[in-house]
């Protein structure tokens, strides 16, 4: 994944977690840049930043001062800076989430409050800057397997949430790209810094990141041979500044990986200069982009791609909301852009919007709906009755047609006020007295599954039935109440049969 | 100033524990989605694991057990011949305390080829919390620390140096994992000083309690909601004569669930001469205890023993509980515990036989000679001399 879950540093504070940098033209007005990084992968429902965190994103004016295997992206003080800090949480209106409140901290020193998960953002008096900062579906797409090769598959992140900051700015009054319209972007996470407290330390970062998979594709690649993870040594490092004495390291493990990564297809696409050229420009990394030229969902990476095949380049590169990186990175490493190597999906959960904030809406997390009842029988009587996938004991159902035996069956139920619900009998285990099933059809909800089970409780059985489903339709409470009601009313019609 | 006021001004920014457990609650139901979408899909049932682990060890969400052995039987179903389902199936059943059965999944881990970093973590879990082999854990664990230097390793080790009776190095151990930590969560940092507070609490000969309750105020500093430091702290300020901040500090965690809230909350209130309240929260409580000894009967038949022997009034079943206990698991602190108690529900006969299996397992160790087992054993020889 982009730079989700890249050490085990991470793992201690997720929110920390930077997954993804984007860079883009603004698709609501072309006169601005729009600059995002998102924290936390696969946060959940509730999920809120740290308010331990400085979370940073870093612009450098570059410059291109190699071509060809002499590849070199230099950059130049100074930096433009934005960092944002969140509050602790505020207790909300009745019934309400808590409200978490943040500042940013402008390139030009002043500050903007803002309030989390409020999609019109918040924007400086005279328009300069605006930000938005909450959970938006995560727009990675990471449709491969590479487990022993690769392998074509559906979007690892489906359904996932992240949190984002996103930052809309004036492009010409902040970058003043009269000056050179080539820039170099990365995102930080540092720990807060109390007064006092690291006597004789530098706060560490936490995270960072420039171009995609730096860290888990490019530095930790299984296919290296007992290749030491260093991927947390890797955080640690100062953007722009990778520590000298620890640079042969890093280039190193990029060769070896990318001599690796030139090798999936069982062809070497890569001569050893362009090769370590490619390793070279990897170890400076940040995500270039021009803001004089187009940033469009395929010109990511076109910026470096260009030069290293010692040719000016076209477009703006940098990184747009829907930009398929990961396609275009694994075509460059694998066969030098010879033909493009398309993963299982090129879609994200959600596309990016055409409107500030671009980032689209959180998804929506499975529901569950769990119900039981406790029964004087043992638990054998009672599987012996609500067992059969096609047993007619509920109440509420008027008819069931089974199609097929075994697992893979479908029941074609109806109910009593003549509706159809389909489900799909997915596994069977007697001696635990359980099943699992999947509805097909009839129920307002996706991705839904159901487990039926009967479990000992003292002398007496316990039946559990429960759920999970993505609501589908009518919305969530609906939903849970048509699931909720099916079910309590099957377990209570037991209770006088037992 | 004291050690513990001391590493509060001294000490670095971690997240909010409100906010940290938001977070946590969030994750671990996404994970939980995520593994219903795709059970078999590498890392997301280790990751349920994780995150109940957590919710477990930091929220006194005890329900937390029920759903991993729920987790547990899925994975037996849809994975059941894989080396991640066996270790899962290993972890759930250590964190539930049935030992045996957690070596029996580890076994079949490694013969599906597991990898032998993550057998290995575990087997040192098992042997040290049954108090097996501890000069090889205490070698290995010396090592890990020295290679990782991570603050999981280092609590290990300090932990294993406080079961070995080594507390001034046990101190030092968690005062460098303190020192080192550089990272934002609260959830270690929380750990840490809770376990410093159980250490100069209740672990040395003499313990020192005030010293026990700052650190266990600066874990709730760090993490309100963390239930065992608030229960841990209560017991100090209610036999400290402060009986009316112990039912402060338990009301927060009343929600959870734990009946070790209910009994301490019952004992305050006591104290405090509310007798009625006092006796519907030992009745909960009472209740809690059960309905916990009925679904996990090791993993707390050591909490079960001590409640029964304590408010709980009951010294035949907190005996039986024990020995269940010490059967389980031969610690020294195991045996300890159950001859206390025994030799208060006056069983002198099971009384001289855990001594007896004491001195055998643990007589010749460095530990011992702290233990009020020695005196015990001083008191029984002179008796035969005499």
């Amino acid at each position: 994944m982009s730079d989700h879950i890249d050490g085990p540093r991470q793992i201690g504070d997720p929110s920390s977690d930077l997954t993804d940098l984007f860079a883009f033209i603004s698709p609501e007005n072309p006169a601005s840049t729009v600059l995002a990084a998102n924290v936390f992968p696969t946060c959940g429902a509730d999920a809120v930043f740290s308010n331990a965190v400085d979370h940073s994103i870093v612009v450098r004016r570059a410059k291109v001062t190699g071509i060809g295997d002499a590849t070199k992206f230099e950059t130049s003080d100074p930096e433009i800076r934005f960092t944002c800090r969140f509050d602790t949480l505020e207790r909300g209106a009745a019934d309400q989430k808590p409200i978490q409140r943040g500042t940013c901290t402008l390139p030009d020193g002043q500050t903007l409050r803002f309030v989390t998960n409020d999609e019109k953002g918040a924007s400086t008096p005279d328009g300069t800057f605006r930000i938005f900062a909450g959970m938006r579906s995560d727009p990675f797409i990471l449709a491969w397997l590479f487990g022993g090769g690769m392998r074509k598959f559906q979007n690892l992140l489906f359904n996932d949430n992240v949190l984002c900051i996103a930052i809309e700015f004036e492009t010409r009054r902040v970058l003043n790209p009269d000056n050179g319209s080539l820039f170099a972007v990365i995102a930080e996470t540092v720990p807060r810094p109390r007064p006092a407290a690291f006597v004789g330390h530098e706060p560490p970062r936490l995270d960072w990141v420039g171009r995609p998979e730096q860290t888990n594709m490019r530095l930790n690649n299984e296919g290296v041979a007992g290749a030491d993870d260093l991927r947390d040594l890797w955080n640690q490092q100062t953007p722009f500044g990778i520590d000298e004495k620890v640079r042969p390291l890093f280039l190193q493990r990029l060769k070896d990986s990318l001599v690796n990564w030139d090798m999936r297809d069982g062809k070497q696409d890569w001569t050893p200069s362009a090769l370590a050229a490619n390793a070279n420009m990897f170890l400076d990394d940040f995500m270039l982009f021009d803001v004089a030229k187009p940033i469009t969902d395929t010109s990511h990476l076109e910026i470096e791609k260009s030069t290293l095949n010692g040719q000016p380049y076209q477009t703006g590169g940098g990184r747009t909301v829907d930009a398929d990186v990961i396609d275009v990175l694994l075509t460059w490493m694998v066969n030098r852009d010879r033909e493009f190597l398309e993963g299982g999906t090129t879609k994200a959960t959600k596309p990016g919007t055409k409107n500030f904030p671009y980032f689209a809406a959180p998804n929506t997390d499975l529901q569950s709906v769990v119900e039981s009842v406790e029964l004087g029988a043992a638990p054998e009587r009672v599987w012996q009755l609500i067992g059969q996938f096609g047993g007619t004991w509920h109440p509420l159902i008027a008819n069931i047609k089974l199609i097929g035996t075994g697992i893979g069956q479908l029941r074609v139920i109806e109910t009593i006020d003549g509706k159809q619900i389909i489900e799909r009998l997915d596994a069977l285990d007697n001696s635990a007295r359980s099943y699992r099933y999947t509805n097909i059809g009839g129920i307002p909800a996706s991705d839904y599954t159901g487990v039926l089970e009967v479990k000992p409780k003292g002398v007496g059985s316990s039946v559990e039935w429960r759920s999970q489903f993505l609501p589908n339709g009518p919305g969530t409470l609906i939903t849970k109440t048509i699931v909720a009601t099916l079910f309590k009313t099957g377990l209570e019609s037991l209770k006088s049969r037992f | 100033m004291s050690e513990a006021a001391e590493f509060h001004d001294t000490c670095f920014q971690t997240t909010d524990g409100d906010i940290a457990v938001i977070n946590l609650e969030s994750a671990r139901l996404r994970s939980w989605s995520r593994f219903y979408q795709d059970p078999m899909r590498e890392g997301i049932a280790e990751t349920v694991v994780e995150h109940e682990q957590l919710s477990a060890q930091f929220a006194g969400d005890l329900t937390a057990l029920d759903r991993l052995e729920f987790l547990a039987k899925q994975l037996s179903q849809t994975d059941a011949a894989s080396a991640r389902t066996a270790l899962i199936q290993a972890q759930v059943a250590s964190m539930k305390h049935r030992f045996a059965e957690a070596r029996h999944h580890l076994e079949q881990a490694e013969i599906r080829g597991a990898q032998e970093a993550e057998v290995n973590r575990l087997r040192l879990s098992l042997d040290q919390a049954c108090g097996t082999n501890l000069d090889r854990v205490l070698d290995e664990r010396r090592e890990t620390v020295r290679r990782s230097g991570g603050i999981e390793d280092q609590v290990a080790l300090a932990g294993l140096l406080a079961d070995l009776r080594e507390f001034s190095d046990a101190d030092r151990t968690y005062g460098q994992a303190l020192r080192n930590y550089r990272d934002v969560s609260p959830f270690p940092v929380a750990w840490v000083c809770f376990q410093l507070g159980v250490l100069w609490g209740e672990l040395v000969p003499e313990p020192q309690t005030n010293r026990a309750s700052q650190w266990y105020e600066r874990a709730l500093e760090r993490l309100p909601g963390y239930t065992k430091a608030r229960v841990h702290l209560a017991e100090i300020y209610s036999s400290s004569g402060r009986a009316a901040d112990a039912e402060s500090v338990l009301i927060p965690a009343l929600s959870s669930g734990d009946p070790e809230v209910l009994w301490r909350l019952a004992d305050a209130m006591a104290i405090q001469g509310k007798t009625a309240d006092a006796e519907a929260q030992m009745q909960a409580a009472r209740s809690e205890f059960n309905s916990l000894l009925e679904r996990h009967p090791l993993a707390f038949a050591d909490h079960g023993a001590e409640f029964y022997a304590g408010s709980g009034n009951d010294f035949r079943r907190a005996l039986e509980l024990a020995l269940v206990n010490v059967t389980n698991r031969p610690t020294l602190r195991a045996l300890e515990q159950a001859h206390e108690i025994a030799v208060s529900a006056g069983d002198s006969n099971a009384a001289v036989s855990l001594l007896g299996k004491a001195i055998e397992r643990w007589g010749d160790t460095a530990g011992f000679k702290s233990s009020p087992l020695a005196a015990r054993r001083l008191a029984s020889q002179e008796g035969a001399a005499a």
